[in-house]
């Protein structure tokens, strides 16, 4: 018997209107994910990887097809209910980072957990593992404008696992950071799809895909070809 | 972190914007709240004058008394009136320009308002003035002089004045009459800077040459129970004069010339309202701008829509919170100072304020900013409310 995978994307497909026409972005991709996978979505600009990154995250709606998260239908859900699953089940790591400049590390890395309700004190117990786990203890009451850019990162890997989510998408996350910085950011998702989260990364760098156990290949919007390792 | 903390550090997280915005909404705030009370100060402050000299019911030959001439006979008139069982005390009152003499100087220009009571409770019920130094006058050689008087020529009680009172036309040759000073007064309906006299009907008599006849300008009247009973009595014995109640003069006042006070008020009041709904979504709309991505993100993140518009509409309401809060001690001074200026204008009680502070216009001020808050978050709201989230995403990276 076979787990239920978290994602079962089938023939789903994204098109922009746009005034020049309907641009296809994502055209009838399938695709399952499942518990623990690791998997790299490659491929050169404008393929639709982003796009696809979205849609499995729920933050964008498949125009066709059926996504299934977590043996779930989210084609019909509501915007704050794919907005809650979002928060429960997703983690995202975004290429700018995105942490709030206003706030500390340690509270950045809170903030998912107190929009989900969760006590002071369990927040701030596992902001403490969060931030350990990630090296930046230390770090915790440091703004955003005096840590490194991949310390940042860091962050946002703690902030994207605040709420123990089944599934982190990370777009580009090594995109704005040096080679060795970028080496241990991928160490870093490394441990974390070891600790049994799937992680689906879109990258343009050949050494963090290359960590992944499934490569997946896209052009103009499909999946070209797929890579086991 | 709820919405409110967070937009506290929004708002911390950018102090030159936040304090424009509150700096903005303070001055905007006190117009406002100098609006609202200017909109009912007049009126308000009409209706505690004269409830203020304790007399229910003016009686005069017009509408405007003294500038719709004298009531004739009206020493019999006031007998009449306080013979009416609705009737508790009558006061007739009659003014006369007169010219208070100086050593050496030009005579000083004073009103020269007399009284007599009528009826049992005559004792027992005010003056049309306050006394606030000395006592009051009663002999037909004594009077009271008001504070500008007593300044200007440096008297107090016991000091003697010369006046030349004209009581039947303006130009009379009359002799002077030495007055003795009782006492200093405040007369509520004297403008800032007339000079007032006031004494009995006698001394008026006396400084007018024994020319006074029977004429009044006005008849106060004390009412037994209710002031309109009160009237119609009045109406019913003398129908050729014009009785009306405090409530009837301020109502009066209220349909014809404090209207504009009002219609200043409303239209201003809606541009100032305007201004800072305009102010604080400007700020409000570049600080979101500023902010996309972000906003992107905590979507992406799991922040429902509702939370995000929570966020912004905190950010609004602390700016306008601050910034109302700021407003209060603002518009209360400015107010002062408005009102001492046009508090200067000829012919203005200087007890009447056009400002006056009330909780129904503090209500509505706080009701308007609160307003403002929600109606200059609208659009900003509506931005992060419609963000699509990996448009933006994908914009930020791009940009």
């Amino acid at each position: 018997m076979t787990a239920t995978p978290i994602i079962d994307a089938r023939a789903v497909s994204r098109v922009f209107r746009m005034p020049a026409g309907p641009v296809t972005a994502v055209g009838a991709v399938s695709l399952q994910i499942q518990p623990g996978d690791h998997v790299a979505v490659r491929g050169p600009s404008g393929c639709g990887k982003s796009t696809l990154l979205h849609m499995l995250g729920c933050v964008e709606t498949p125009t066709s097809g059926t996504l299934r998260f977590d043996g779930r239908d989210v084609s019909g859900l509501s915007d704050t209910a794919r907005s809650l699953l979002r928060l429960r089940h997703v983690g995202f790591v975004f290429q700018r980072f995105f942490l709030l400049p206003m706030l500390t590390a340690g509270e950045n890395v809170e903030l998912p957990m107190s929009e989900a309700g969760l006590p002071k004190d369990q927040r701030t117990r596992r902001t403490r593992e969060l931030l350990d786990y990630v090296g930046l203890a230390a770090r915790a009451d440091h703004r955003p404008s005096e840590l490194s850019g991949g310390e940042m990162q860091r962050v946002a890997i703690a902030r994207a696992l605040a709420n123990g989510p089944k599934l982190l998408l990370a777009d580009e996350p090594t995109g704005e950071l040096d080679e060795a910085t970028g080496a241990q950011i991928a160490a870093l998702l490394d441990r974390v799809n070891a600790a049994g989260t799937a992680l689906v990364i879109v990258t343009h760098d050949p050494a963090l895909a290359d960590r992944a156990r499934r490569v997946l290949t896209m052009r103009d919007g499909r999946v070209e070809s797929e890579r086991l390792r | 972190m709820n919405a409110l903390g967070f937009a506290w550090r929004s708002l911390v997280r950018q102090p030159a914007r936040a304090t424009l915005g509150v700096l903005g909404v303070a001055a905007v705030g006190a117009l406002l709240l100098d609006m609202l009370m200017l909109s009912q100060g007049l009126i308000v402050s009409m209706q505690d004058l004269l409830d203020r000299g304790g007399w229910d019911v003016r009686v005069s030959a017009g509408e405007l008394p003294r500038a719709s001439g004298r009531m004739q006979n009206a020493g019999a008139a006031a007998d009449e009136i306080a013979r009416l069982p609705a009737v508790r005390s009558v006061l007739l009152v009659r003014f006369a320009d007169a010219r208070l003499e100086r050593d050496g100087r030009r005579p000083l220009p004073v009103s020269f308002e007399g009284v007599a009571f009528y009826g049992d409770a005559g004792g027992t019920q005010p003056v049309n003035w306050l006394v606030l130094r000395g006592r009051d006058a009663t002999g037909p050689g004594e009077v009271v002089v008001n504070e500008a008087i007593a300044e200007t020529l440096g008297i107090e009680a016991g000091s003697q004045i010369t006046l030349r009172a004209s009581c039947v036309a303006e130009r009379e040759a009359l002799p002077p009459t030495r007055l003795r000073v009782t006492g200093v007064a405040e007369f509520p309906f004297e403008a800032t800077s007339e000079n007032t006299v006031g004494g009995s009907i006698e001394a008026l008599a006396r400084a007018c040459g024994g020319n006074a006849g029977d004429d009044a300008d006005l008849i106060l009247v004390g009412a037994q129970d209710d002031p309109d009973v009160t009237v119609a009595a009045i109406g019913a014995i003398l129908p050729g004069v014009y009785a009306a109640t405090n409530a009837d003069v301020v109502g009066r006042l209220q349909e014809t010339g404090f209207t504009y006070f009002r219609q200043i008020s409303t239209v201003l009041t809606t541009v100032t309202v305007s201004f800072a709904a305009l102010l604080i979504a400007v700020l409000l709309t570049v600080s979101v701008n500023q902010r996309l991505g972000e906003v992107a993100a905590l979507r992406a993140l799991g922040f429902t829509r509702a939370r995000v518009v929570k966020d912004v509409l905190s950010e609004s309401a602390l700016i306008v919170g601050a910034g109302g809060l700021l407003s209060l001690p603002l518009g209360l001074l400015l107010a002062s100072g408005l009102d001492r200026i046009l508090k200067d204008m000829p012919g203005i009680p200087a007890s009447l304020h056009f400002f006056v502070f009330e909780t129904q216009a503090l209500v509505l001020h706080v009701a308007l900013l609160a307003a403002t808050a929600l109606l200059a978050a609208a659009y900003p709201m509506r931005v992060v409310s419609r963000l699509p989230i990996a448009a933006t995403l994908r914009n930020e990276v791009i940009g």
